[in-house]
Order: structure tokens, then C-alpha cells, then sequence
């Protein structure tokens, strides 16, 4: 397992707050909302601001009516449903998320996207997983704070992830329904503990949906900055000073 | 009466013990002794060598029942139309209306079931719990249906589907043929608004309340925003048992294309590898085709000022085109016209009507059910011919109903207008859709 950056090493945290992002951000806004972008759209620039687009795909793993939709349907600005229906398939969502690594102060678009799959049509139709596996660059697994078994389940759920057959894949864990505090299952100490023995960023979502980004920017910006830190690895072109930092932190 | 006026539930349960299923629908359920006897009724009737399908309780309401595959018995409980149908003809003929209407939403929530579990699992329940929790999957496109709510979708009704008339199909067809080909599928379909675009010449010979209830899958797909799924879908009359793969792709928000295939290809290669190399020369193409809008006709059509309404069906095809007009400040809106939503509850309503008492529906329906049916008005039975036109004038509108061999059209029509002058709008109007768009 490569070891994960600290928050904020490698790409600008809270970059949306600042000025000099506005007019990337404004590329995936549409009066005042996140703009949907279908398969063959994407955010335009002017033609002197060059900026390159990476692409990942990424797998959300988790327990039937963790929020697995909802999630995907929050980092997309979509909106979200409000009763719960089983995904009976696959459903793929798209995020485009600019991002600026910090070192080079080079900006580029993240396309993330989200692949939800519901448990039950995992269960009863077996070429629906290895078709969420394949070429997936980094897995979000959920549990909710108010279902104390969805916590319990990640040790197996990672563990299914982890081995010489998955490759190199970037893990988070988020937690949703974190808002619902009085149905809270899931105690901060355990939190703690499990980030302590697996070493993953473990991210919290849930309650009204502002209009800001800021309630999906520390998800997304985490995702990206893991993402471009694996492929940094992988390309054995890791900043020197990226390496060194990670390595006395942890 | 059973329910509030307008609310709607749906029951489901084994039929050969009534345990129940599931219940969707109106907020406040319905108790369960009330439930059970129901069932009963329905029991004690089959007894007796008597099939119960529907009463009508005194308030108004209705019950309908039916039984698929010997195995799950659906149950639609209405508190009527809260006076709704009254505008055409009376209550009498609006709670044949209702059952209609009743009937086939039974026909679409088994066909849902099916859809997305398979026969297999709904014709020999093995396990009622395991039943119960996969019937959940359904829940989504049950719901759809029992809201009827999309304005302009009336293919859940006439089993013909909705489509839209681009302004440029050839283009359109062609891409959908190449693109389902590179997808080693023959049953390819481009969605615009929720209404079919362009479809391969093998999506037309699917059975068409398989047409009519991927439409329903896909705009459902569409309208939470994602971008790209891979469904097994179950066809209730083509591959009842054997699932297939419906890929769908959101090319535009608005614009879908799908695809029913195999095991192969994946999404991944097939979303990397194919839809932009089919679809981004015609990005264009398809923006103009979204520019229709509600409209559903190019802009080549131009409509007499006098429509208020339409729907046209084609026969042979089973595809329907339908549009309201919105136009507040009608010239002939003294007195005023019906709102827009009113207009499409009122051309369900003459669809029904006209359906069930004078045009024929050979191809929609069953022996079984044009026997239970039984609504077709007396006179018309006596003759050996078939009515070709019809029309209906009640205190919100005309309607104006037109046969041939090919079409069926359905008009509304300001009150405004004089009655003998019917028949010649709905004649032109027939021959402007068609001169301009060969539907």
C-alpha cells in the first residue's frame, strides 16, 4: 500500500475560496449550480488557457442504502433523490473538478467518474463487479454513521480491495449521514481507531445540500490529490519532497 | 370509500395464500384487514369457478384485481376521480374510464416486475422473504407509474411509444444503426426528452409495451442526471427468463442513446471506445433535435391555430407523437381554455373514451381482456363495419377522434370552434403531420 499524501501536500486546499480559481470554476457552474455535462460535453477554456484533462474512474463500495447514489448524485451537484430506491445496475456519474497542484502551480481537470452499482444486483447478476473492477483507479468505500453494521463490514470490504489481483488502487472511506447525529452508531473514538490501524483518509458527508462546493470540495479535493499522487508513484516520477513528507509523517 | 378522493394504492400478494407483497401508493395505507379482505373476496369468488375483477364501491372508488402466472395478484384500489372525469359525460362513463385506466396499470407493474426480476422469480416464489426484498428493485418504476405525472408521456396508456419527429431522422437513424452495430446489437434507441428519436428497425419488433416500458426505464435513468449504466433488464414478452444488458449513455443532458446487448462489450470499452466516435460529429444535430421540445413535430409542421391538443397514433408502427399547446392568450380563449395539465388529463380521457366504445384496439389487447373489457357501446357491435370518426363536446372542450387505416388521431378543441367544422381540422390536421413528416 503506498502511503497516502497529508491533506493539502501535493494540490491547493480550499482552491474554489480563492480568486485565481474562479475562472475554472465558473467552467463547471451554471447559474449559481453545478452544471451537468453529458458524455459528449466537457468544460471549455478559452483557447489560450490550455489546462489538461485527466480521466479516472472510481468505484463506490458499501452496503444497500448506505447513500451510495446519494453521494455520487452530491459530488455531481445533481439532485439528489429523496426517497431511497435499490440502483438495480450500474449507474456512472461524471464530476469535472479543477484542481491545482500546488508544487508547479500547474491547473488541470479532474474527470471523475463515479461508478454506483446497487448490493443486491451486485449479488444476483455476476458480471456486473468485474465490470465496476475494470481499469477502476480508486474505490470509496461508505458506511453510515446511523448503521453500526456498515462500519463493522469495511475491514471486509477493504480487504477484498487489497492483494496482487486488485493493483493499484486509491482507498477512502467516507461516512455519510453524518448530519444525523442523533441516530449516531458510529463513535468518533472508533473512527479514530480504524484510521489508526488502516491508515486511509476517512472523510464525513451528509445534511443539506448548500449551494456552495464547499461540502464536496475536501472530498473531491482528497480523491484528486490521492489519485494524483498514485499515478505519480506509478509513473516513479513522485516529487522528491512529496516522498519525503509522507514518509517523516507517517 | 376506502381511500380519499384522487389517491391511488397498489397491493401485491402471493395469490395462492394472500400473504402480502408489498403495498405503494397512497400515503395512508390501507388497514390490513382490509387488505385481506379483498383478497378474500377475490378467494371466495375463484371458489365459486368466478373470476372477480373489478367493483365499484359507493363512494366512487374502485378496485380491480388481477392474477399473473397463477403465482402474484395485484390489486389497484382508487377513491375516484374526486369529480375529475366529470366533464366527460357524466360519472357513469368516467368510472369506466377509471377502469381502464386501472387495468392497465396492473398490465405495467407486472410487466415492471418482470422487467427487472425475471419471471422466474416472480412465477415460483421459493421464498417470500427473499421476494419481498427484491421486490424493493421495483419500487422506482412502480412509483413512476402510479404518479403518472410526466406531461406528454401517454405511452403507459396506449401502449404506443412516445415519440419525437426530429428535423433531421436520417442522419439520426443512421447513427443509432451504426452505433448499436459497433455494439454487436441490433436493438439500438436514441431518447430525446423522453420520447424516442431514432430507433433500429429491431427495436420497432419488440413487443410494444417492451417499447413503451424501456422509454419508462430510460427516462427515469435520465432524469437523475448520471451519466453512463449498465442495466439487466428482463423483456416480459421477448426474454422473459434470460436477462439482457440495457446500456445507456447521456450523450447530452436531455439526449440518451441506449443499447440492449450481451455480455459484451463492457460499458468501460463501450462508453471510451464508441460513443464518441458515433456521436460527436453530431452534436449539433442532436441540439437541434432537443430544440423541438414539447412540441415533439420539426418545425416543418405548422398546425392549424385551432389545436388545442393532439395525439396521433400509428397503427403499424405503435408510435404516438402528442403535444399540448400552451398558449394562455389563445385567440379563441373565450371562454377560457383548459390549463395545460387539464388538457392532457382530458386527452386520456378521449382516448379512452373513443377506444373503448368505437375504435378498435386489435392490437393492444388481448381476447381475454377485450372480452373483460365489454365497454364497446351496443349499436357499435350490431354493425359489421368499424366507426371512423367520433367526437365528444363537453363544458371544457370538443374532442374530435379520427380513424384510418394507418392513424388514429385524437383532438381537443376550443369550444369556440363550431361543431360542424370538427371534422375538417382534424382531417387537415392529420394531412399537415403527415405530408411534412412521412410518420
Amino acid at each position: 500500500m503506498s502511503l497516502i499524501p497529508p491533506p493539502g501536500s501535493i494540490i491547493a486546499a480550499d482552491w474554489h475560496r480563492c480568486a485565481d480559481s474562479k475562472e475554472y470554476f465558473s467552467k463547471i457552474l451554471r447559474k449559481m449550480r453545478r452544471k451537468n455535462f453529458g458524455l459528449l460535453e466537457s468544460p471549455v477554456m478559452p483557447p489560450h488557457v490550455a489546462v489538461d484533462t485527466v480521466h479516472y474512474k472510481i468505484f463506490i463500495s458499501g452496503k444497500s442504502g448506505v447513500g451510495k447514489t446519494t453521494l455520487a448524485a452530491r459530488l455531481a451537484g445533481l439532485n439528489i433523490p429523496n426517497m431511497h430506491y435499490e440502483t438495480t445496475g450500474i449507474e456512472t456519474t461524471v464530476v469535472y473538478w479543477p484542481v491545482k497542484l500546488r508544487e508547479s502551480g500547474r491547473v488541470l481537470f479532474f474527470r471523475l467518474q463515479l461508478w454506483d452499482c446497487g448490493e443486491n444486483a451486485l449479488r444476483r447478476f455476476d458480471h456486473l463487479l468485474p465490470s465496476c473492477k475494470e481499469q477502476v483507479d480508486a474505490v470509496l468505500f461508505l458506511f453510515s454513521f446511523t448503521d453500526r453494521m456498515s462500519f463493522d463490514d469495511l475491514s471486509n470490504q477493504i480487504a477484498k480491495w487489497t492483494g496482487p489481483s486488485v493493483g493499484r488502487v486509491v482507498k477512502l472511506v467516507v461516512g455519510t449521514k453524518f448530519d444525523l447525529f442523533m441516530h449516531c452508531d458510529v463513535a468518533e473514538r472508533d473512527v479514530r481507531n480504524f484510521q489508526e490501524t488502516w491508515s486511509l483518509p476517512v472523510l464525513r458527508t451528509g445534511g443539506e445540500v448548500s449551494d456552495g462546493l464547499g461540502d464536496v470540495a475536501p472530498i473531491l479535493n482528497c480523491l484528486a490529490e490521492n489519485l494524483w499522487h498514485q499515478d505519480c508513484v506509478t509513473a516513479g516520477s513522485a516529487g522528491h519532497h512529496t516522498q519525503q513528507e509522507t514518509g517523516t509523517l507517517f | 370509500m376506502m381511500l380519499q378522493d384522487g389517491s391511488l394504492q397498489l397491493l401485491c400478494l402471493t395469490a395462492s395464500s394472500g400473504v402480502p407483497l408489498f403495498t405503494r401508493g397512497a400515503s395512508k395505507q390501507l388497514p390490513f384487514s382490509v387488505i385481506g379482505s379483498l383478497n378474500g373476496v377475490h378467494m371466495f369468488g375463484g371458489g365459486q369457478g368466478v373470476v372477480l375483477t373489478c367493483c365499484e364501491t359507493a363512494g366512487g372508488g374502485k378496485v380491480v384485481w388481477r392474477v399473473f402466472q397463477d403465482s402474484v395478484m395485484l390489486i389497484a384500489v382508487s377513491g375516484g376521480r374526486g369529480g375529475g372525469g366529470g366533464g366527460q359525460g357524466g360519472a357513469g362513463s368516467s368510472s369506466k374510464e377509471e377502469e381502464v385506466r386501472l387495468q392497465r396499470l396492473l398490465e405495467n407493474v407486472w410487466s415492471c416486475m418482470v422487467l427487472v426480476l425475471g419471471q422466474d422469480e416472480l412465477a415460483n416464489v421459493r421464498n417470500v422473504e427473499r421476494l419481498k426484498r427484491d421486490l424493493r428493485s421495483c419500487f422506482g418504476l412502480i412509483d413512476q407509474l402510479l404518479e403518472d405525472r410526466q406531461e406528454g408521456i401517454l405511452g403507459n396508456l396506449t401502449h404506443c411509444a412516445d415519440s419525437l419527429l426530429p428535423p433531421n431522422p436520417a442522419l439520426l437513424q443512421e447513427a443509432v444503426e451504426n452505433f448499436a452495430q459497433s455494439a454487436d446489437s441490433e436493438f439500438g434507441c436514441l431518447i430525446v426528452h423522453g420520447k424516442i428519436a431514432a430507433a433500429t428497425e429491431k427495436w420497432w419488433r419488440l413487443a410494444p409495451q417492451e417499447v413503451v416500458l424501456l422509454s419508462a426505464l430510460m427516462r427515469s435513468l435520465s432524469a437523475s442526471g448520471s451519466a453512463s449504466c449498465d442495466y439487466p433488464v428482463f423483456l416480459p414478452q421477448g426474454s422473459p427468463t434470460v436477462a439482457h444488458r440495457l446500456l445507456r449513455f447521456q450523450l447530452l443532458p436531455g439526449a440518451d442513446v441506449c443499447v440492449l446487448c450481451g455480455p459484451t462489450p463492457s460499458l468501460h470499452r463501450a462508453e471510451s471506445g464508441l460513443v464518441c466516435r458515433f456521436w460527436s460529429p453530431l452534436v449539433e444535430t442532436l441540439r437541434d433535435c432537443l430544440a423541438v421540445g414539447d412540441r415533439c413535430l420539426p418545425g416543418s409542421v405548422s398546425l392549424r391555430p385551432d389545436v388545442l391538443a393532439l395525439l396521433l397514433i400509428n397503427r403499424e408502427t405503435r408510435r404516438s407523437v402528442s403535444l399540448v399547446r400552451t398558449s394562455t392568450n389563445h385567440p379563441l380563449g373565450d371562454p377560457p381554455l383548459p390549463s395545460k395539465a387539464r388538457c392532457w388529463e382530458l386527452l386520456k380521457l378521449f382516448y379512452i373514451f373513443s377506444t373503448t366504445r368505437y375504435f378498435s384496439q386489435e392490437e393492444t389487447l388481448g381476447l381475454e381482456e377485450r372480452a373483460q373489457r365489454g365497454n364497446t357501446e351496443d349499436f357499435v357491435l350490431g354493425f359489421s363495419h368499424q366507426p371512423l370518426q367520433c367526437y365528444l363536446v363537453t363544458d371544457e372542450c370538443k374532442s374530435f377522434g379520427l380513424q384510418t387505416p394507418q392513424h388514429q388521431l385524437f383532438l381537443l378543441i376550443p369550444l369556440s370552434v363550431p361543431t360542424l367544422a370538427l371534422r375538417t381540422v382534424a382531417t387537415q390536421t392529420l394531412s399537415d403531420i403527415t405530408a411534412a413528416t412521412a410518420f
